[in-house]
C-alpha cells in the first residue's frame, strides 16, 4: 500500500520534535560547557557560597510566599469582606512589576540617608534595623513580587475544591476549622507546592534585583563570570547547581500539578461555602489584602512616578528602547506560541519530550543565555563573518526566550487543546482532514483563546526579561529593562523609574485581562 | 448489478500491549444494509469499529472495501482517504461552528454555495433545515446526534459506522431516534455497521446481527435467527435476559426440574438448557411442579422466581398470574429453549 499509515511520524510529531529540541539544546549546552573548556577562573568555594546565598534567598521566599499567597487565596475564595470581588484579580497585579523595579523603590525608600529613614528616625527616637541590601531585604522585595504564583495556584485550588467533601466531614463530626484544616488544606497542598515551586524557579532566576540589592546569588555569578572574566566554562559552573535545583523544582510542580487528579471535576461540583467576615474581621481580611497589593505594586510604582517626575528622561533612548521591547516580546510570543502549540499538538505521540522541554522554564535566563552560547561559539567558529551580524544576536536572543518560557505557554495551550475531544480530531479526520489539516480547522480555532493567554503570558516574561538580554543582545540593542539596569548601576535612580514605570504600563493592561480571566473562571467552563 | 458485499474484515487481530482487544474477527457488510455488532462493553466491539474506520492499525489479517485495501498488518489507508462515515458516541459537533457549518465541513472542493445548499439539503433529510444557524450546545441530544449523522451522510460515503448511537439518550427517547435513525439511513440507501451493547436497540434496527464477546466474534446472523438460535450461552446471554438450567439428555430428550426439552443430537449425559424468560409457561395438564417463590409485576408480564428441585429458573408469565407461595405446573416453550451438552 502506498498510502499514509497511521504509525509513521507524521509532521506534526516532526514540529514537536523540533521543538523540544529548541528547549533541550541550551540545556545540554551549560552541561558541556560546564565540563570541558579551559580551567575554571573561580573556586569551587566562591561557588558553593554563591549557592548557598542562592539556598538562604529561596528558602526565605518560599515560606514568605507560601504563607501570604495562600492566606490571601483563603480569605478571598472563602470569605465575604469589603472589596473581596476586586482582590480576587487585582492580588495578582504586581506580577505586571517586574521585580528589579520593585527593589529600587525599596532600596531608595529605606535607604539610611533616605527621607523616609531620616523622618522615622526623628519621629521614633531610634533607627529601624532593617536594610534592604541583604539577603532579608532581597526576600522581601522578592517576595513582594512574586507571591501572586502561590495566590493564583492556591485560589485555582479551592475554586475547584466541592463543597461537598467539606460538607462530608461537617457531618462527620468536624467543626468548620477543622474540617478547613484536615479537609481542604491537604486537598490544596499540592497546589501550595507548585506555587512555591513558581515563585522559587523566579527567585533563583531573578537577576536585576538581587545584583542591585547587592545580594550574590548564584544567577549573579552566572552574568558576572561571563562579563567580568569573560569564561563560559565559570558561567557554566555557576550554572550547573541552578539547572540542578530547576530540575527538582520542576519534579515539584509537576507532583503538584499531577496532585490536581483528586480535585472534583464531577457535574455535582458546588463551591465551597463562603463565610461573610463583619466588623473588624472584615477590615483585617481587607487591610491584608490590600497591604499585599500595595507593597506588590502600588507602592513601588508610586515611588518610580515620585522619583522620575522631576527628572526629563532621555527621550530618544526611551522610546527607542522601549520599541525594541515591545518587537522583541512580540516576535518572541509569536515564535514560542508557535513552539509551544507545535509542541502541545504532537506531544501525544512524543510525551517525553514535552516533559524534557518544560526543564526550560525552570532554568533561569541566565542559564539559558549560557547555555545557548556554547551551540552558537561553534557556529560562529564554522561561518565567522555571517553569523556575528545584529540579526544573529536578535534570533539568538529571541531562541533564548522561546527556550526558557515554551513551557510557560504549553500549560495554557494544553489546557485549550483539552477542550477538543479525541472524537472531534477523529470526526474531523473521517471527514476528509489530515493529520495537520485537523489541527488547523479544529483543534487550533477551538484553542484561540487559549492561544492568545499563552501569547501574552510570554509577552509579559519577556517585557520582564533582564539577564539573559543582558548576555545576547546585540551591541547597542537596549530593551526598557537593559536601560533600566544601566541607570541603576550609574545611581541614576530617578532615570531608573521611567522605563521601569513604562514596563509597568505596557504590562498591566495584559495582566488585568489574564487575571480576570482566571478570576472569572470556574471549573466546568468552557474556558 | 453491483457486489452484494461492500466491506470485508478477514481475520483482524488487535492488541495493546499484552492485551488482546480484537481476536481474528471476521466481518462483511451487506451492502444498503445496517448491521449490528453486539457485546458487552469491552469486548472489543469499539476497537473493531475504531479498526474499519483506520483509527487503528491492525496486527493482522485484512481490512478491504469493493474489493481495495484499506487495512493490513502494520499499514493503513489514512482515515481521511477511506470514504467511510463516523459517527461517534459523543457526536463529536465541533463546538466553534454553527450546525450548518458542521455539516458543510467535509464538503471540500465544492464552490461556497453549493456546500452550503448541499449542507442545507443534508440538515433537512434529517428534519433539523431550520436549525442550521444553531451552535452545537444549543442543540438537544437528539439532535445534536442528526447534526452528526447528517454531517457523516455529507460526503456520500460508502460505509457509515455508527458508535453506540443510543448511549446518550434517556430511555423515552430510544425508540423514537431509533426509528427516525433507521428511516433517515433508509432513505440515504447507506451500507451501515452500528456498535452497541443495547440488545433491544440492535434486534429492533439490524438487517444482520453480529455477536461479539472476549475479542471474539461469536455469531452472526438475521437478528431473530441469533436470538432463537444462540450457538453458545455466551451469545444467548448477548441478547437478552436467559436462565441456564442444568439437566440430563437422556434418549434425545433434555430433563429438567422445570419440564423436558428435545435435544436431538445431544449425546445422552449432563447439559445446560438455556430458556428465555418468557419460554418458561404455566401448563395446563402435564408438566413439571414449581414453587413460586417470588412474583413481581413488571408492566405487560409478571416476573416470577421459581424454584423446583433445588433449581431457580426466571419466568415472564403473561395474563393471569400464580401468587406467591403457590405451587404450579410448567413447561418448557421448545422454540424459546436450547440443548448445549457440557464440556467434559
Amino acid at each position: 500500500m502506498s498510502r499514509r499509515s497511521l504509525g509513521r511520524p507524521g509532521l506534526l510529531s516532526l514540529l514537536a520534535g523540533l521543538a523540544a529540541l529548541v528547549a533541550i539544546l541550551p540545556l545540554a549546552g551549560v552541561v558541556a560547557a560546564a565540563l570541558t573548556g579551559e580551567t575554571a577562573a573561580i573556586p569551587a568555594r566562591d561557588i558553593a557560597r554563591y549557592a548557598a546565598t542562592s539556598a538562604v534567598l529561596a528558602a526565605l521566599v518560599a515560606v514568605a510566599t507560601g504563607a501570604l499567597g495562600s492566606l490571601a487565596a483563603w480569605l478571598v475564595v472563602m470569605h465575604r469582606f469589603p472589596g473581596r470581588d476586586i482582590f480576587a484579580w487585582a492580588l495578582a497585579l504586581p506580577l505586571a512589576a517586574p521585580a528589579f523595579a520593585v527593589a529600587y523603590a525599596y532600596a531608595d525608600l529605606f535607604d539610611v540617608a533616605g527621607d523616609l529613614r531620616m523622618w522615622m528616625r526623628a519621629a521614633l527616637g531610634f533607627d529601624l534595623p532593617f536594610e534592604m541590601r541583604t539577603i532579608p531585604g532581597a526576600a522581601f522585595v522578592l517576595t513582594c513580587a512574586f507571591y501572586p504564583y502561590v495566590y493564583l495556584a492556591m485560589r485555582a485550588a479551592f475554586v475547584n475544591q466541592s463543597a461537598h467533601a467539606l460538607e462530608a466531614a461537617r457531618a462527620l463530626g468536624c467543626t468548620p476549622a477543622h474540617a478547613f484544616l484536615r479537609v481542604a488544606m491537604p486537598l490544596a497542598r499540592p497546589a501550595l507546592a507548585a506555587g512555591v515551586a513558581l515563585a522559587v524557579m523566579e527567585t533563583l532566576a531573578d537577576y536585576g534585583a538581587v545584583q542591585f540589592l547587592s545580594v550574590q546569588t548564584l544567577t549573579t555569578g552566572v552574568v558576572r563570570a561571563w562579563f567580568v572574566f569573560g569564561s563560559l566554562t565559570s558561567a557554566a559552573q555557576f550554572a550547573l547547581p541552578l539547572l540542578g535545583a530547576a530540575a527538582l523544582l520542576l519534579w515539584i510542580e509537576r507532583w503538584g500539578r499531577g496532585g490536581r487528579g483528586y480535585e472534583s471535576a464531577n457535574a455535582r461540583w458546588r463551591p465551597l461555602p463562603v463565610t461573610p467576615l463583619a466588623g473588624p474581621v472584615g477590615f483585617m481580611a481587607t487591610l491584608f489584602c490590600l497591604t499585599l497589593i500595595i507593597l506588590g505594586l502600588l507602592l513601588p510604582a508610586a515611588w518610580l512616578v515620585m522619583a522620575f517626575l522631576p527628572v526629563s528622561p532621555e527621550w530618544p533612548r526611551l522610546i527607542e528602547a522601549g520599541a525594541n521591547s515591545l518587537t522583541l516580546a512580540t516576535a518572541g510570543a509569536v515564535v514560542t506560541v508557535a513552539l509551544a502549540t507545535a509542541l502541545a499538538l504532537g506531544a501525544a505521540r512524543v510525551p517525553h519530550l514535552a516533559r524534557l522541554a518544560s526543564l526550560g522554564y525552570a532554568t533561569p535566563g541566565a542559564v539559558m543565555a549560557i547555555g545557548l552560547l556554547v551551540p552558537a561559539a561553534l557556529v560562529w567558529r564554522l561561518a565567522p563573518g555571517a553569523a556575528q551580524g545584529f540579526g544573529t544576536g536578535l534570533i539568538m536572543l529571541i531562541y533564548a526566550y522561546a527556550a526558557r518560557l515554551m513551557a510557560a505557554a504549553l500549560e495554557p495551550i494544553d489546557a485549550g487543546l483539552s477542550r477538543v475531544t479525541p472524537s472531534m480530531v477523529q470526526a474531523a479526520r473521517s471527514l476528509g482532514r489530515s493529520p495537520a489539516g485537523a489541527a488547523w480547522s479544529v483543534q487550533l480555532p477551538i484553542a484561540r483563546g487559549a492561544l492568545l493567554t499563552a501569547g501574552l503570558v510570554v509577552f509579559i516574561d519577556i517585557l520582564k526579561e533582564l539577564p539573559a538580554t543582558l548576555i545576547l543582545r546585540p551591541f547597542n540593542f537596549d530593551t526598557l529593562a537593559v536601560i533600566a539596569d544601566n541607570y541603576a548601576r550609574d545611581e541614576r535612580l530617578a532615570q531608573a523609574g521611567w522605563p521601569a514605570l513604562l514596563i509597568v504600563l505596557i504590562a498591566l493592561p495584559a495582566v488585568i485581562w489574564l487575571t480576570r480571566k482566571i478570576a472569572a473562571s470556574r471549573p466546568g467552563d468552557p474556558a | 448489478m453491483s457486489d452484494p458485499v461492500t466491506l470485508t474484515v478477514q481475520g483482524v487481530s488487535k492488541a495493546y500491549g499484552t492485551r488482546s482487544a480484537v481476536i481474528a474477527a471476521d466481518l462483511t457488510l451487506r451492502r444498503g444494509k445496517i448491521t449490528c455488532l453486539l457485546g458487552p462493553s469491552g469486548c472489543g466491539k469499539s476497537t473493531l469499529l475504531r479498526l474499519v474506520a483506520g483509527l487503528e492499525v491492525p496486527d493482522s489479517g485484512e481490512i478491504a472495501a469493493d474489493g481495495r485495501a484499506l487495512s493490513r498488518a502494520g499499514a493503513a489507508v489514512a482515515p481521511e482517504d477511506r470514504g467511510i462515515g463516523l459517527v461517534f458516541q459523543d457526536y463529536a459537533l465541533f463546538p466553534h461552528m454553527t450546525a450548518l457549518q458542521n455539516v458543510a465541513f467535509g464538503l471540500r472542493g465544492l464552490p461556497a454555495s453549493q456546500r452550503r445548499a448541499r449542507a442545507q439539503a443534508m440538515l433537512e433529510a434529517v428534519q433539523l433545515g431550520t436549525r442550521g444557524g444553531a451552535w452545537p450546545h444549543a442543540l438537544s441530544g437528539g439532535e445534536q446526534q442528526r447534526v452528526a449523522l447528517a454531517r457523516a451522510l455529507a460526503r456520500a460515503p460508502q460505509i457509515l459506522l455508527l458508535d453506540e448511537p443510543f448511549s446518550g439518550l434517556d430511555a423515552h427517547l430510544k425508540g423514537e431516534v431509533r426509528l427516525s435513525l433507521t428511516e433517515a439511513l433508509r432513505a440515504a440507501g447507506a451500507t451501515v455497521l452500528v456498535v452497541t451493547h443495547d440488545a433491544r436497540e440492535a434486534l429492533l434496527m439490524a438487517d444482520d446481527l453480529v455477536l461479539m464477546h472476549g475479542g471474539r466474534i461469536i455469531q452472526s446472523g438475521a437478528p431473530r435467527a441469533c436470538y432463537l438460535d444462540p450457538v453458545s450461552p455466551d451469545a444467548a446471554r448477548l441478547l437478552g435476559e436467559v436462565n441456564l438450567i442444568p439437566g440430563q439428555v437422556r434418549a434425545g430428550l433434555a430433563h429438567t426440574p422445570f419440564g423436558t426439552v428435545p435435544a436431538a443430537g445431544c449425546a445422552d449425559g449432563a447439559a445446560v438448557v438455556m430458556v428465555r424468560p418468557e419460554g418458561l409457561r404455566l401448563a395446563e395438564g402435564a408438566g413439571a411442579a414449581a414453587h413460586v417463590a417470588q412474583l413481581r409485576f413488571g408492566g405487560g408480564y409478571h416476573e416470577v422466581q421459581l424454584t423446583a428441585d433445588g433449581q431457580r429458573a426466571h419466568a415472564h408469565i403473561a395474563g393471569a398470574a400464580p401468587e406467591a407461595g403457590q405451587t404450579v405446573t410448567v413447561r418448557i416453550d421448545p422454540d424459546l429453549a436450547r440443548v448445549f451438552p457440557t464440556k467434559a
